[in-house]
């Protein structure tokens, strides 16, 4: 039992602890393997014996999982070449013994200090989850975080089979400062907390089909919607991509020129907007009907 | 050295079937010869953002080519700065369109398309990560810009000065913007010169392609990217006790 605590402030090895089986948990490449990275030890910047990424094998309801957490704590968890490698190395094992892979989501994307290396690493990662997908392996992405999925992730996490978030969780590839420095503040105000939150966090999200589950900030929570997506797989066909091709142009067509999220989400059915703001995940999900 | 248009770009790949390929917005889509078959090609030029709406526009090719050109190998051609940050891009799901792109590509794979990508220009962050790494081998023009970024643009996010980088960037090429030193992190399989035959170089690539993905044991070989081979082969091998 987890208790009342967060699931957003717990730490990565908390996070698959409560997530999981009681006592389940055998990590593979531990802290004491001392894999560390030379790029940030030749800059001078402090490293990470497991260089930002928890992996491991696990039981969930019983059954067998592979799962990842990243570290946001640990450079804002962004992806490097060991860290990367693991990624890597992990959904390859899951396809290998057709076990599904959770990735428990931290990360800004590719690590800036490791140049390519983490970028190419991140490609490599995204075909060790269509390795997965080809033989209906599931993958699922948990982002409950404001650190979130971003940049290089933020597109990996869309490759999986499924994505759980929370209100807190934010799925996007630029975030607000970013932005804002681009477009001006009138445009992206980075400090307006609930317009960033409406643009890229997990109420949006899922109300426009993104996130499979919107769920409460809470390892139980997110344990039930994760243990109903394991027995599943979402395939990949002519048909399902066709399928999907006219839902995104749909939603461009839609909205490629409302500039207030608001507007959204009124469109897809959330009445009371400060009502819907201020609901859970879970409330939120009830109260809005979810369109495609 | 003045930058070639893409029109002559083109051609320089394709020949004369190059006029099957049309240009809108900076985004390309059709269908060319290469080494005497058919080929889809999609791809960016000018280097120009990639959005919502181009992300549509090259699934929706590739989908084309899945319904009625079976097993044609898909030739994407990257020249693009990368996503442009924009809010209402990112409000309607961007990284879920360049999902969807993915998906598209990830079923021609299985379906016997080759996926070949050249870097031709920009292939840089998001844009290169959204299609182009997705290929089952990467090809790039030596006057290409791959890479995650240059070291100044490096500098600036990270506060270490652009000395320092350089500096370091002579021992790690992961570190260096270019197609060259990302070859020699398993990257892209080869660079492709001024001077060389890229219409035979196009039809070797595709003749010879793989699905399997070597990059990992590119990257070890070449010596630009030591680590991620062998923690894999860790992860593997800890996952199988």
């Amino acid at each position: 039992m987890t208790g009342t605590s967060l699931f957003h402030e717990q730490t990565a090895r908390q996070r698959i602890a409560a997530l999981v089986d009681p006592r389940s948990f055998a990590e593979m490449l531990p802290p004491p393997e001392r894999l560390t990275s030379p790029y940030l030890a030749q800059l001078g910047i402090p490293v990470s014996f497991d260089d930002g990424v928890v992996i491991g094998k696990a039981k969930l309801g019983g059954k067998e999982i592979y799962i990842a957490a990243q570290v946001g704590q640990f450079v804002g968890g962004a992806v490097g070449e060991i860290h990367g490698a693991k990624l890597t190395g992990l959904f390859k094992a899951a396809a290998r013994d057709q076990v599904p892979c959770v990735l428990i989501i931290e990360s800004g994307g590719v690590r800036l200090h490791e140049g390519s290396a983490g970028e190419i690493a991140i490609a490599e990662t995204m075909r060790a989850i269509f390795e997965c997908r080809a033989k209906k392996v599931p993958t699922i992405a948990v982002i409950a975080t404001d650190i979130g999925a971003y940049g290089g992730i933020g597109i990996l996490s869309t490759c999986c089979d499924f994505r759980v978030m929370t209100e807190h969780g934010r799925l996007g590839i630029s975030g607000p400062i970013v932005i804002e420095k681009w477009m001006g503040k009138k445009a992206y105000d980075s400090a307006n907390r609930a317009l960033v939150w409406k643009t890229s966090g997990g109420k949006t999200k899922y109300l426009l089909g993104d996130a499979d589950a919107l769920v409460h900030d809470s390892a139980d929570a997110i344990r039930d919607a994760v243990a109903k997506l394991l027995g599943k797989s979402s395939a990949i066909t002519l048909t399902s991509v066709k399928t999907r091709q006219k839902e995104l142009e749909k939603r461009l067509k839609r909205f490629g020129d409302t500039a207030d999220p608001d507007a959204v989400w009124k469109a897809m059915g959330v009445r009371d907007i400060a009502g819907a703001s201020l609901a859970s995940g879970p409330e939120f999900a009830a109260m809005a009907k979810r369109g495609k | 050295m003045k930058k070639p248009s893409a029109r002559a770009l083109f051609a320089r790949l394709f020949g004369s079937s190059a006029k099957g390929i049309s240009v809108e917005k900076s985004v390309l889509t059709g269908y060319a010869a290469a080494g005497g078959t058919k080929v889809c090609v999609i791809g960016t030029c000018d280097g120009t953002y990639i959005d919502n709406a181009a992300a549509l526009r090259l699934a929706a090719h590739v989908i084309d080519c899945i319904e009625h050109h079976p097993k044609a190998p898909i030739v994407m051609l990257v020249d693009s700065a990368g996503q442009e940050p924009n809010r209402v891009a990112e409000m309607l799901g961007l990284a879920s369109y360049f999902g969807h792109l993915l998906s598209c590509l990830e079923l021609a794979r299985r379906k016997g398309h080759k996926l070949i990508t050249v870097a031709t220009g920009q292939a840089v962050g998001g844009a290169f990560l959204c299609y182009g790494m997705f290929a089952d081998r990467i090809y790039a023009l030596d006057s290409a810009s791959v890479g995650l970024m240059p070291v100044e643009a490096m500098s600036a996010v990270t506060k270490i000065p652009v000395a320092v980088l350089r500096k370091l960037s002579k021992t790690m090429p992961s570190l260096e913007f270019g197609a060259k030193p990302f070859a020699l992190l398993g990257g892209v399989e080869e660079v492709w010169a001024a001077k060389d035959d890229v219409q035979a170089k196009l039809a070797k690539a595709i003749a010879t392609a793989s699905t399997e993905d070597n990059r990992a044991e590119l990257g070890r070989k070449r010596g630009g990217r030591k680590l991620a081979l062998d923690i894999r082969k860790k992860v593997l091998a800890a996952s199988a006790r």
